[in-house]
């Protein structure tokens, strides 16, 4: 099973076992309507989460530096990279960057990859050298948040117009 | 004094395909740059019809966000809509009676041949042929419509509800659907006589753009163009959801890498999707078509969720980034054409123009879906 | 009406004009400027089941120098608006614009509080004849539009009004 022997590859990144698996905290309906809290940021490592909740095998929590590393390890295990995109933790001060990858075969295993970075400076490696498909990707999530990824070719808005200046999705955005 | 100009051997000009083209599906620039009638470089420039679908998933609340769905692509507006409730479903733990799933996976059927006729019209009428753009949209007139009168609409499908449908499908549309798959059966015998054997057609798509299954792999490419170039990916029977484990369907695979192949796997997608609408008719059980207890606030807990689902376009992810509320925290939208059109940069480097023009064809652009 | 500046002749034939008006109205030649969602419904208006050459517009030019009606169907973004009035312009005179859908007439399901992109109707830009609201339109209610624009550019209308009861 190729999610057995990915799952023990990853792990080589992280020299200490991960610890006891979070579980999503729901703090939806029986809470203060006012204040909703999310939940705290988890250490890097890598967990296996149920995929009839939600829709992936594995969940990597990686630190910038070790991002091309890791993606090297899916390139060799021939996945496709399925899209990069960004979430603004504005309450953590922090953005994370999420990689999809998946496979074409039948042996089915969908990874996702994060990495959190600090919400003034936001710099992740690219990885257009391993999967050129990123390079949109890469561009689009730029263009939405902000995140500048190190030694991309062509760092320049994609979706929005040429000369725009401005980051949409982020939360403290205002048109 | 006449002064003769003389051309440079290896001089370069640019030639900028769009915003509007007759060819281009949609608003989609190209910069190219041309040494004759060959094309030395691409360059795709894209957002001239970006409406901000993502930040919208954030202000609108979940019911809100219905709509958006069909109007990213809307030739095949009801895949997506089903990967999106199917996603807040799955989050949420609501559970889908069966009629309810069976109805879902007829319409999105439908809508996927009524998609891919829509596509070889246009295709073949940017190779110059006028024709079949005329009879493939007749029967697609058929087939919007049986939708319309279940649903309301010919294009812009709201027709999904979390839970199930809102409205049922009655008799009517079960003889109609009925009388629809052999009269389909009968046209595509003449799409195949009058265009696939067509020296000229063959002539233009036989060996035009070859793309590597490598190549596929590095950009996240899906449908015909995987399909084309001997993947066998195809979400509903690699990553199986709804009730497509119960359908008997086979997923056409060409190995020949070219346009043609790609032109050859969506024509025979139709006739395997006309296979699952039989088949949906005659399994089509009985029952409710929205559960008995369904949330009246649909707030999934806190999470990370990913649906995907098989479009006519390829495989459409959504990503759902939930915090509790009643709106969606981050609600990502992965557009199969994003990745299919991505390549078409790095794959044209080398090619006449006017193959170029033939493989954007083959790849099935919907421009809107790209820019969301 | 898209005419402004024309010089007025010396000599003015007034059936002379008004068989050219008639002409102008029955054989308008749309520009071939799909956006998004609407254009397919324009694509469909002009195929076999709808079928706009029954009107006389069918032929649908990719240049706009030779085109007279500029349908805007979908919604106008900033980034392609400086395009869409690039082409206006080069649009020879007599001209029309027809606003197909809720988003060239005001920006439709897409004027939404905290839009950074769209431009809120192809009225604040250009002039706008006939606008035809729907999402998407009908290809009968493009029909109608057609056929009101015909009756703009022309006095001659092709059937009677049906008599108020």
């Amino acid at each position: 099973m190729i999610c057995e022997k990915l799952k023990l590859t990853l792990q080589t990144l992280f020299p200490e076992p991960t610890s006891a698996p979070l579980e999503a905290q729901s703090v939806g309906d029986d809470q203060d309507k006012k204040t909703i809290t999310p939940p705290p940021p988890r250490p890097d490592g890598l967990l296996e989460r149920e995929y009839s909740v939600h829709g992936y095998h594995l969940d990597a929590q990686i630190a910038p530096a070790q991002l091309l590393v890791a993606v090297s390890m899916l390139d060799d295990a021939d996945f496709f990279i399925e899209s990069i995109t960004g979430v603004d933790w504005i309450k953590d001060n922090q953005l994370e960057v999420v990689y999809d990858f998946s496979r074409y075969d039948f042996d089915l295993c969908r990874v996702v990859i994060r990495t959190r970075v600090d919400r003034k400076s936001p710099v992740v490696p690219t990885i257009t050298e391993i999967y050129p498909g990123a390079n949109w990707h890469e561009r689009e999530t730029h263009d939405f948040f902000g995140i500048k990824f190190d030694g991309h070719p062509h760092l320049i808005p994609l979706l929005l117009p040429e000369d725009a200046d401005f980051h949409p999705l982020l939360k403290d955005f205002k048109a | 004094m006449n002064s003769p100009i003389l051309l440079q051997p290896d001089e370069t000009f640019i030639l900028n395909v769009g915003p509007q083209h007759p060819a281009t599906h949609g608003v989609l620039r190209v910069k190219m740059e041309m040494h004759g009638e060959y094309i030395v470089n691409a360059e795709t420039v894209i957002g001239y019809i970006h409406r901000m679908h993502e930040k919208m998933g954030e202000l609108k609340t979940y019911p809100q966000f219905l709509m958006n769905l069909s109007r990213m692509d809307y030739l095949g507006a009801l895949g997506y809509s089903h990967g999106h409730v199917l996603l807040v479903e799955k989050a949420s733990g609501i559970v889908v009676p069966e009629r309810a799933e069976y109805i879902r996976a007829i319409m999105v059927e439908l809508n996927r041949i009524a998609s891919h006729l829509f596509w070889f019209g246009a295709f073949v009428m940017d190779l110059g042929g006028f024709s079949p753009l005329m009879y493939a949209l007749q029967d697609r007139e058929h087939i919007l419509d049986m939708l319309e009168a279940v649903t309301g609409s010919r294009l812009t499908y709201c027709y999904f509800r979390f839970g199930g449908l809102y409205n049922d499908v009655d008799d009517d549309f079960i003889a109609a659907a009925r009388r629809f798959i052999p009269r389909m059966r009968k046209s595509m015998k003449k799409y195949h006589r009058l265009v696939t054997g067509n020296i000229i057609f063959r002539k233009r798509l036989e060996g035009i753009a070859p793309l590597s299954k490598e190549m596929c792999r590095k950009y996240g490419a899906s449908s015909a163009v995987a399909r084309g170039s001997g993947i066998n990916f195809d979400v509903r029977k690699n990553e199986p959801y709804s009730v497509y484990p119960e359908f008997d369907f086979d997923v056409p695979v060409y190995h020949e890498c070219d346009s043609l192949a790609r032109y050859m796997v969506r024509m025979d997608e139709i006739e395997q999707s006309l296979r699952i609408v039989e088949q949906g008719l005659d399994k089509l059980p009985g029952g409710p078509i929205m559960p008995d207890k369904k949330p009246k606030l649909i707030k999934p807990p806190a999470g990370d969720y990913y649906q995907a689902v098989e479009t006519a376009r390829g495989s459409f992810g959504i990503r759902l980034v939930s915090d509790g509320g009643k709106n969606p925290y981050r609600l990502k939208l992965r557009s199969p054409t994003y990745s299919n059109m991505h390549l078409f940069d790095e794959a044209c480097r080398g090619m006449m123009i006017m193959d170029a023009l033939a493989f954007m064809g083959s790849l099935d652009l919907v421009i809107p879906e790209i820019d969301r | 009406m898209g005419t402004q500046n024309i010089p007025s002749s010396v000599v003015q034939f007034a059936l002379a004009d008004k068989l050219i008006n008639i002409g102008r109205a029955n054989s308008f030649w749309p520009l071939t400027f799909g956006i998004a969602c609407c254009a397919i419904e324009m694509m469909a208006t002009g195929c076999a089941r709808f079928d706009m050459s029954r009107f006389g517009a069918e032929v649908f030019r990719p240049s706009a120098r030779q085109s007279d009606v500029m349908i805007v169907a979908g919604t106008i973004t900033k980034k392609m608006m400086p395009g869409i009035k690039t082409l206006y312009d080069q649009m020879p005179e007599p001209k029309w614009v027809m606003a197909l859908g809720n988003c060239a007439i005001s920006g439709g399901p897409f004027a939404f509080e905290g839009q950074y992109s769209i431009i809120l109707g192809a009225d604040t830009f250009l002039p706008v004849d006939v606008y035809i609201p729907g999402c998407p339109p009908r290809p009968e209610a493009l029909l109608q539009g057609i056929i009101e624009l015909e009756h703009l550019v022309s006095d001659w209308k092709r059937w009677k009004n049906p008599e108020a009861a």
